[in-house]
């Protein structure tokens, strides 16, 4: 079985991890100023989620712990060790659950869906495929091997 | 076995557990919130999102609905325990939000005026300790839009504590403690007897302050939804 390289694979999990921080940091913003995200085709969604209980943990916004997870997972593509690819499938598995938990909620506990929560999700589940893919390719790859790309 | 295979077997080993753990972790997540709805007598609402999307994007501090510089300030008396409130935040006082609160004409303000019995004390002063976290009104809404008959004891703890979850309040010990709080309720008695001093002698009962008027002006009970789209007209 071929696999893409890991180079293009840590590419990969960069951009996607990079949109993750773009959109839960957007999510916090929005939050922090009392108001939600602004769905599109004027829908209540996002202003239903927000306004719910589940979304805050502790006080605290959960996309900020998506923030936490996207940067983390960003940090993860810079590195070509073992040490990063596992790290990167945990951290993304951890995330995916999380998503997978959480639309639960909106669909059977909030009755809302917004646009934004679905977005992350997508790309969560796009993360744990890139990683878990970089894990199965390359685990117990040399690392001097691959420091001129592969 | 090379120490490259035998490491990577590891991590692969770990991988699949990680993966099976996530996945306990979910199921065992989904079954237990699904279960703290069926099992621990919490109560289910109704309309609960019907009721928070009257409310989407518009301000609120404390009672006050809508921009608090708007030039008029609508206020309406009510019992939380009252049918004839429900009927009236289901079907006269939405359009009015819509129209004419949303654009920043007017200002609406809840205060309660309690007419039915202690168990309004209670409800009322949940909703001002949930207006204290910017969401009494939808719990007003909410609250009206699953209101028992009255007098029958449905206002529980446990049914104030649903409706401040629904209607988003965050930091429910804060809510807690301000609704037990001699402070909230004596803020209700006090209201009341501004409702009675106005002379309104049932719920739910308005009345209208701007530019137009001489102070503030009764609307009298139970105003027709035309009545109060024009009296807020002509304060302005």
């Amino acid at each position: 079985m071929s696999f893409p390289s890991e180079d293009n694979l840590r590419r990969a999990i960069a951009f996607v991890a990079a949109l993750g921080v773009g959109v839960a940091t957007y999510i916090t913003i929005a939050d922090s100023g009392g108001g939600a995200p602004a769905c599109i085709a004027g829908s209540t969604g996002c202003q239903t989620v927000a306004d719910s209980t589940y979304s805050h943990v502790a006080g605290v916004n959960i996309a900020v712990f998506g923030i936490v997870g996207y940067v983390l997972l960003l940090a993860t593509a810079f590195f070509a060790s073992d040490a990063a690819r596992f790290a990167g499938f945990a951290l993304a598995l951890g995330g995916f659950g999380y998503s997978v938990f959480l639309t639960y909620l909106e669909i059977f506990k909030i009755e809302a869906i917004c646009q934004w929560c679905v977005a992350s999700a997508v790309l969560m589940t796009i993360l744990l495929l890139l990683n878990a893919t970089r894990l199965i390719g390359y685990a117990g790859t040399n690392e001097a091997a691959l420091a001129g790309g592969r | 076995m090379p120490a490259d295979a035998e490491r990577r077997a590891k991590l692969l080993r770990a991988a699949a557990g990680a993966a099976f753990l996530a996945l306990a972790v979910v199921v065992v997540l989904i079954v237990v919130n699904a279960a703290s709805n069926g099992n621990s007598g919490d109560t289910e609402l109704e309309e609960v999102a019907a009721a928070n999307a009257v409310f989407a994007g518009i301000p609120q501090r404390e009672t006050v609905l809508g921009d608090p510089s708007a030039p008029v300030k609508l206020f309406e008396f009510g019992d939380l325990q009252c049918p004839v409130c429900k009927a009236f935040s289901e079907e006269v006082v939405p359009p009015i939000i819509e129209k004419q609160v949303k654009n920043g004409e007017a200002s609406l303000t809840f205060r309660n005026f309690v007419i039915i019995g202690p168990e309004s004390v209670d409800a009322g002063t949940a909703m001002l300790a949930a207006g204290e976290q910017g969401r009494g009104w939808n719990f007003l809404e909410i609250f009206y839009r699953n209101q028992g008959k009255e007098r029958s004891g449905y206002v529980t703890d446990e049914f104030l504590e649903a409706v401040a979850k629904a209607a988003g309040v965050k930091d429910l010990a804060a809510w807690n403690k301000a609704r037990n709080s001699n402070r909230l309720r004596e803020e209700v008695a006090k209201s009341t007897g501004e409702a009675e001093a106005i002379g309104f002698t049932g719920t739910p009962s308005f009345a209208v302050e701007g530019p137009g008027t001489e102070g503030l002006e009764s609307l009298g009970p139970v105003p027709s939804r035309e009545t109060l789209e024009a009296a807020i007209s002509s304060a302005s």
